[in-house]
């Protein structure tokens, strides 16, 4: 339960955010209507007040008011339902999210309901680890394979990829469009991005040599950010006085064809705070968390004090568990620069058994320091003629040799 | 819970306002655009040349005002939802987490290794899950060299799995008799409990199946008698109520679907552990882990920075606390040392006293007089020299 409030915010944020912004056009559409309404009603009260009216005049005047009216009962029609269906996207997921709840806290479910939903989320957490990374392809297929379509947010990052796709094609309208759209949005966030485009668009004049073109960009453009950047815009427009080949440091680094780059970069980062997503993917973050709390820092083996390699299992190790997840080559390599699980009481388990030692599995210990399970060393020394096999080292000891360990 | 309740509340509400301000201006605008006609009309019948009447004028008048008033009243109707709707935004940063990345680090993952072998870890599992479509896509979208190998006993595995969903049980059956030495050596039941629901199936089919079922029964069950001779017993009682329906005897829990997901996990934990894979993806796991690890991790760090003790936490060598992931997230035996509570590295391992009591060698050193040293456990003298290293 404490994993949905710590995790699912991008999940219900998202689709409010979304919701919000319908809002506002509805709002906007709604008032630009209503006004054309209103425009035309005056004009009637106009032509009534100036005495002697005609109902022919009158007529063709009611005529648009009628179609004026229905234009806004449309145009209200259709921004409600737009409205309507980003709460129903809200609502979906919502139920989603109560499944795993009711599943866990009623327990009359079976446990494999649970793992379903469990199955779902992972599937979630990848779609949306995909749609960051640019595999779009992926992330639909994946979507439309587990039907969960609606519990992500693919729509957003579809169109992000437009713009993601003209910006690498060193275009910048898209993405001005986009800043256009969420004016007031990316005002309260202090964005620069439009900033940005702006400098961009002058840097590829001026690589052109369209020179006085890149002055009137400049009158243009730059007048509305003089407040806040009057130093950048200074800078820039030294430009002007430099070659493209120029090899002196910050003018160079203006020309560099990187900066496409960065900006694609900053657009991912602008987009990610405009819906109020976090810098990293819940998928990542919840691999970290994962990995860290599964990660011991056993078990010591004599290999290790020549291969420094101290975490679940080194390619070497006779300790690899196949259950582990960090034992698995790919994930082991992830774990690495990670911090191991805490554990300030000692949880043992019998290597050969797997199961934990305690009172009723007293840990035994062979002449050469390994530790099993008395119950799993019985059974073997019963079908072994009271030999023991180290299965880790493969020496051979009698069983009377085993001796008992304490573990507090 | 609560938190999804709480949220769920607010956009019932947005929902619900936002239906009655569709309906009422749906109605309202058509009310007018109706009445606006009639008058039209009216007016369209007159004579060419007529001129408005006072009462037609007034008539004219009050719609205008009407107008203007209904349609002011619609956007500012609309304009109050505002509040509504932020209060599901309140309502959804009140009640989760926005933050939840404070707990790790950026850098860690970021650099193209890293992705890749991410992406290597997600397409194994995609396999495994028998996505083998998105993980194809997947392989092209992110440019990594796929792994072939990796495929194949997945693929016939997921064949089974899938039409055991589908409550076939032919190809699992076909599979169980083909290993069925391996599974006895595991001790799985695996075999007899596939007999079994075919047995049942069978069974359900009525009566007249009934001569079907026995002489199955006959050919298959005679190999369990020995590990299973009681479940057979059942079995065999099922037939004294075929004719009046099994339904409501007392082994009508034997009808009940949950059987097949109870088969269906038993092939999958079975099959993973003969071919010495893992039962649950190991992805899966982690994620799993993490999932259940974030919130207290979030918790502690907050209650770090309330103390502003940050430092303490570097997020380096090992996390804070402690995490319970139950008995399903231990794979490897831990050792913490009683005295110093500290988990056991490789330059602090565990040493066994020749009293058999287990300390590390830190709190050894530590516990040293001389060459000599009290176990902290029993009143045993000994040197330090006789303790040995041991390796769980």
């Amino acid at each position: 339960m404490a994993d949905l409030k710590s995790l699912e915010h991008p999940t219900l944020k998202v689709p409010y955010e979304i919701l919000n912004k319908k809002f506002r056009t509805a709002q906007k559409t709604l008032d630009r209507e209503a006004s054309h309404v209103q425009q035309a009603a005056r004009e009637i009260e106009e032509t009534i007040s100036s005495g002697n009216v005609k109902a022919k005049d009158i007529t063709s005047l009611l005529g648009g008011m009628v179609e004026k009216l229905q234009v806004l009962k449309r145009k209200a029609e259709e921004s409600i339902s737009e409205e309507l269906a980003a709460s129903n996207v809200c609502k979906r997921r919502l139920e989603h999210l109560k499944e795993r709840d009711t599943l866990t806290s009623t327990g009359t479910i079976s446990h494999g309901a649970a793992n379903q939903w469990k199955r779902k989320r992972l599937d979630r957490m990848m779609v949306e680890y995909f749609l960051r990374n640019g595999y779009y392809n992926a992330a639909i297929t994946l979507a439309e394979r587990s039907d969960i379509k609606d519990l992500t947010n693919i729509d957003i990052f579809l169109t992000s990829r437009e713009v993601e796709k003209s910006l690498a094609n060193h275009e910048t309208q898209k993405c001005l469009l986009w800043c256009h759209d969420n004016k007031s949005k990316l005002r309260k966030l202090k964005s620069n991005m439009e900033f940005n485009l702006r400098i961009q668009e002058f840097v590829e004049l001026i690589r052109t040599d369209n020179r006085m073109g890149a002055i009137k960009h400049a009158r243009k453009h730059f007048s509305s950010f003089e407040e806040e950047h009057l130093t950048t815009i200074q800078q820039v427009m030294a430009l002007l006085a430099f070659p493209v080949s120029t090899e002196i440091s910050p003018y160079k680094a203006l020309f560099d064809e990187s900066r496409w780059d960065t900006l694609i970069e900053e657009f991912r980062q602008e987009n990610y705070r405009l819906f109020q997503l976090a810098s990293q993917s819940v998928f990542t973050v919840a691999l970290q968390a994962g990995l860290s709390a599964l990660k011991t820092p056993y078990p010591l083996t004599p290999l290790i004090y020549i291969y420094i390699l101290c975490i679940c299992y080194s390619e070497n190790s006779e300790n690899r568990n196949p259950a582990c997840p960090v034992c698995q080559p790919c994930l082991n390599q992830l774990a690495e620069p990670l911090p191991f699980a805490h554990c300030s009481q000692s949880r043992l388990y019998c290597h050969i058994s797997g199961l934990p030692l305690n009172e009723n599995n007293l840990p035994m210990m062979l002449p050469n320091g390994y530790i099993y399970g008395e119950q799993a060393l019985e059974q073997m020394a019963k079908e072994n003629n009271g030999q023991i096999i180290c299965p880790k080292t493969k020496e051979i000891f009698p069983f009377k040799k085993v001796e008992k360990v304490y573990v507090m | 819970m609560d938190a999804c309740l709480a949220v769920e509340k607010e956009i019932d509400r947005v929902l619900s306002k936002f239906g009655d301000i569709n309906g009422n201006a749906g109605r309202i605008l058509s009310d007018l655009v109706s009445h606006i006609e009639r008058i039209k009309a009216e007016l369209e019948n007159a004579p060419e040349d007529h001129t408005l009447t006072n009462v037609q004028l007034d008539i004219l008048k009050q719609c205008m005002g009407k107008v203007k008033e209904t349609v002011s009243r619609l956007t500012t109707d609309h304009r109050d939802l505002h509040s509504t709707v932020s209060k599901v935004g309140k309502a959804i940063d009140r009640n989760f987490v926005a933050d939840f990345s404070a707990t790790s680090r950026e850098e860690v993952f970021a650099s193209p290794e890293k992705i890749n072998l991410i992406n290597k870890v997600i397409c194994q599992h995609l396999y495994r899950q028998g996505m083998q479509d998105v993980a194809d896509t997947l392989v092209t979208d992110a440019d990594i060299a796929p792994e072939i190998h990796n495929k194949e006993p997945f693929t016939e595995l997921n064949h089974i799995l899938d039409s055991l969903k589908n409550k076939d049980l032919e190809p699992a059956l076909a599979w169980a008799t083909a290993h069925r030495d391996a599974l006895e050596a595991q001790n799985s039941s695996l075999e007899f409990k596939l007999h079994r629901l075919k047995f049942i199936e069978l069974l359900k089919q009525g009566a007249s199946h009934q001569t079907d079922a026995i002489s199955y029964a006959r050919i298959h069950f005679r190999k369990f008698v020995l590990r299973h001779e009681k479940d057979i017993q059942t079995l065999m009682g099922m037939l004294l109520y075929v004719p009046n329906g099994i339904g409501s005897s007392p082994y009508s829990c034997l009808l009940d679907s949950e059987m097949w997901l109870e088969i269906y996990e038993l092939f999958t934990h079975d099959a993973c552990q003969l071919l010495g894979i893992s039962v649950n993806s190991p992805l899966g796991t982690c994620i799993n882990a993490g999932c259940a690890a974030i919130p207290a991790l979030l918790n502690i760090k907050q209650v770090m920075m309330q103390r502003q003790v940050t430092g303490i936490w570097n997020g380096k060598d090992e996390l804070p606390i402690e995490i319970d992931l139950g008995n399903e997230g231990r794979y490897h035996s831990m050792f913490a040392c009683p005295i110093l509570r500290q988990q056991s590295t490789q330059n602090n391992p565990p040493m066994r006293l020749i009293c058999g009591h287990v300390i590390s060698r830190d709190a050894l050193n530590k516990l040293c007089n001389g060459n000599k040293m009290k176990c902290p456990y029993c009143p045993i003298e000994q040197s330090p020299a006789d303790a040995r290293l041991i390796y769980f």
